[in-house]
């Protein structure tokens, strides 16, 4: 084994699955995860120097993977075609559920990622790994080069931003809301 | 604490990875890891990770090539460099002056010291603790020998060559230190300064001093300054006796005023008088020629004196009374010691184990090189005479004084046999 293969091992082959896993979750379509996917091994291979030295290379590569996934996303609700894929939910059946359920459900999590969409890249990235990946804050910190309370910051602002965007998603908001009126 | 948010998140993004989907992007997985193993391996990068992250052997490597390093370097090198390059500094600075400006302190107590002032291109000054100066002016060939306890001077012009080197060499000692001192002393604090130390043990090419075992010379590293110097003498036979170079000042503005050759107000010329030389002196008083010996000590009972010295008589019958009123008789003739008019001192030799009180003092007389002549003749005529003769026959000899005069009247003066020895402690010039 060659040291490049060796590299391979110490550093991709340990969370592939969480690469992928982290990709589907964000983008939740097979040629859009594919083509996240795809960005993300570009970058990480662009960086392959800096990741093979990184603190925390699997932080980091897992970063790349959600910011790749983000991008997607992001993109594609400018083309405004989220929604669309949002109704038409192909690869996450619920067989229990009822068509409206499912379809209820599909907006939800369209109303979420559009949420998240707003929100800046920092803090999307930095809500995405702690939320999705649980990623500890520190690193989370040494994937993004910043410092541990920075991530925190990013992270409380996007939760701010989020609980009034996704209010009505949220019971307890939704109960202070109505007792408010 | 789980924040609600973060739940949504996690719940609306739970979904599992669909086998179709996950097959697409293993093949992608694939195709990278092909990609990754015929990456060309990057030098650079592999070098600043083996010094980022470097095996266990290697650090313990490092570290012991550090710590060897550090050893030769910071202890070792350095040290011996540096001390080196301040003791040259130094050594220049000292020879490259204008000006130089320094007292020999040859006994501390009593307080015995020479002073010494160098201003080129060849001005050149003695100043003496007991009262003798010696001002030499190298441009016009003359100098001027003041006596300030007798309040008289000599005059000399054209023969300052003879003695010149005399007074170079004391000036040399600092003039012609080597670069390079034998031994470094280290550091040593002198009050709030810090000073670091070498010795020399062997005289400077171009100083001697007699008996020389050792000179310590303490330099302010700061400046490069010579703080001061201990010289520690042993000559044979004798004990090991200390002195030292203080207050020196190298390149500093000199009072031009202390070369000056003209007489001071009230001093009066030491003349040779054209007269016959006294019958009971066989010798011309003012031809006299110094002997250069070796002295044993005296101990002495005398009385402390100040002002004039026709006070010698008096001060003579006090000591004679007490001793005889003691029992004790004197194992020589009388004496008198000289630092100048408000310090001077008479009484007569006795043995070391006796016994006197005030205003009676016990005082030793050290064994020391000394310049001696008796003169024959009545005591205390010609006196400024006789000593500028004395001290002349001195310098041209090659020595210096280094203590106090002194002055042992023989003989008895009913019997016309009476006889003055002239002594003074020297040093050799060279």
């Amino acid at each position: 084994m060659n040291d490049r293969q060796q590299e391979y091992q110490r550093l991709i082959a340990p969370i592939e699955e969480r690469m992928m896993r982290a990709v589907w979750r964000i983008v939740r379509d097979p040629d859009d995860t594919e083509d996240a996917f795809q960005e993300a091994l570009l970058t990480v291979w662009k960086r392959w120097d800096r990741i093979c030295t990184h603190p925390n290379p699997h932080a980091l590569i897992l970063q790349i993977s959600i910011h790749a996934a983000h991008d997607v996303w992001r993109r594609k609700v400018r083309r405004g075609r989220c929604l669309e894929s949002a109704a038409i939910p192909e690869e996450i059946p619920d067989p229990a559920a009822s068509a409206i359920q499912g379809i209820a459900a599909a907006e939800q999590d369209a109303a979420v990622f559009r949420a998240i969409g707003s929100l800046s890249n920092n803090q999307a990235r930095a809500i995405l790994m702690h939320a999705v990946e649980e990623l500890p804050y520190d690193a989370i910190a040494a994937a993004m080069d910043c410092r541990e309370s920075t991530v925190r910051k990013h992270v409380a602002r996007a939760r701010t931003k989020l609980r009034v965007l996704l209010s009505q998603l949220i019971p307890e908001v939704h109960k202070e809301e109505r007792s408010h009126a | 604490m789980r924040d609600e948010i973060d739940e949504l998140i996690r719940s609306r993004t739970n979904g599992e990875l669909p086998a179709a989907v996950e097959n697409r992007l293993r093949r992608r997985l694939v195709e990278f890891r092909t990609k990754v193993e015929q990456r060309p391996p990057s030098r650079l990068h592999a070098f600043a990770h083996s010094l980022t992250a470097p095996p266990a052997w290697r650090v313990a490597a490092m570290t012991a090539a550090l710590l060897m390093a550090l050893a030769v370097g910071l202890v070792l090198m350095p040290r011996d460099s540096r001390a080196s390059q301040v003791f040259a500094a130094a050594a220049a600075q000292l020879r490259n002056s204008q000006s130089l400006e320094y007292t020999i302190v040859l006994n501390e107590q009593p307080y015995v010291a020479v002073d010494f002032s160098y201003l080129a291109p060849g001005y050149r000054r003695i100043h003496c603790s007991w009262g003798i100066e010696v001002r030499t002016d190298g441009t016009t060939g003359r100098q001027i020998v003041l006596m300030h306890a007798a309040h008289a001077y000599l005059n000399e012009s054209g023969k300052t060559v003879e003695s010149q080197p005399n007074i170079d060499d004391f000036s040399a000692q600092l003039r012609s230190l080597p670069n390079r001192a034998d031994v470094y002393l280290g550091e040593h604090w002198s009050g709030r300064q810090k000073l670091v130390g070498y010795r020399l043990t062997k005289a400077p090419p171009n100083g001697s001093i007699p008996g020389l075992k050792v000179l310590d010379i303490w330099i302010v590293p700061a400046t490069r300054e010579v703080h001061h110097v201990d010289i520690t003498v042993q000559e044979p036979g004798k004990p090991e006796h200390r002195m030292h170079i203080r207050n020196i000042l190298a390149g500093q503005a000199v009072d031009r005023s202390i070369f000056d050759l003209t007489p001071p107000a009230g001093y009066s010329a030491i003349v040779a008088p054209k007269a016959n030389p006294s019958p009971a002196s066989p010798h011309n008083a003012l031809a006299l020629q110094a002997e250069i010996r070796q002295t044993g000590e005296i101990v002495a009972a005398v009385v402390p004196m100040k002002g004039p010295y026709a006070q010698t008589p008096a001060a003579l019958s006090t000591v004679r009374a007490y001793l005889k009123q003691q029992g004790t008789t004197p194992v020589g003739p009388p004496l008198g010691r000289y630092w100048s008019e408000d310090r001077w001192e008479t009484g007569y030799p006795v043995q070391p184990e006796t016994h006197v009180e005030a205003p009676l003092q016990l005082v030793s007389v050290p064994a020391a090189l000394t310049a001696s002549v008796v003169v024959n003749g009545p005591w205390g005529r010609d006196t400024d005479a006789r000593w500028g003769s004395f001290l002349k026959s001195v310098l041209d000899q090659g020595y210096v004084p280094a203590g106090p005069t002194m002055e042992i009247w023989s003989g008895d003066a009913g019997q016309g046999t009476q006889s003055t020895e002239m002594r003074v402690p020297v040093t050799a010039a060279n």
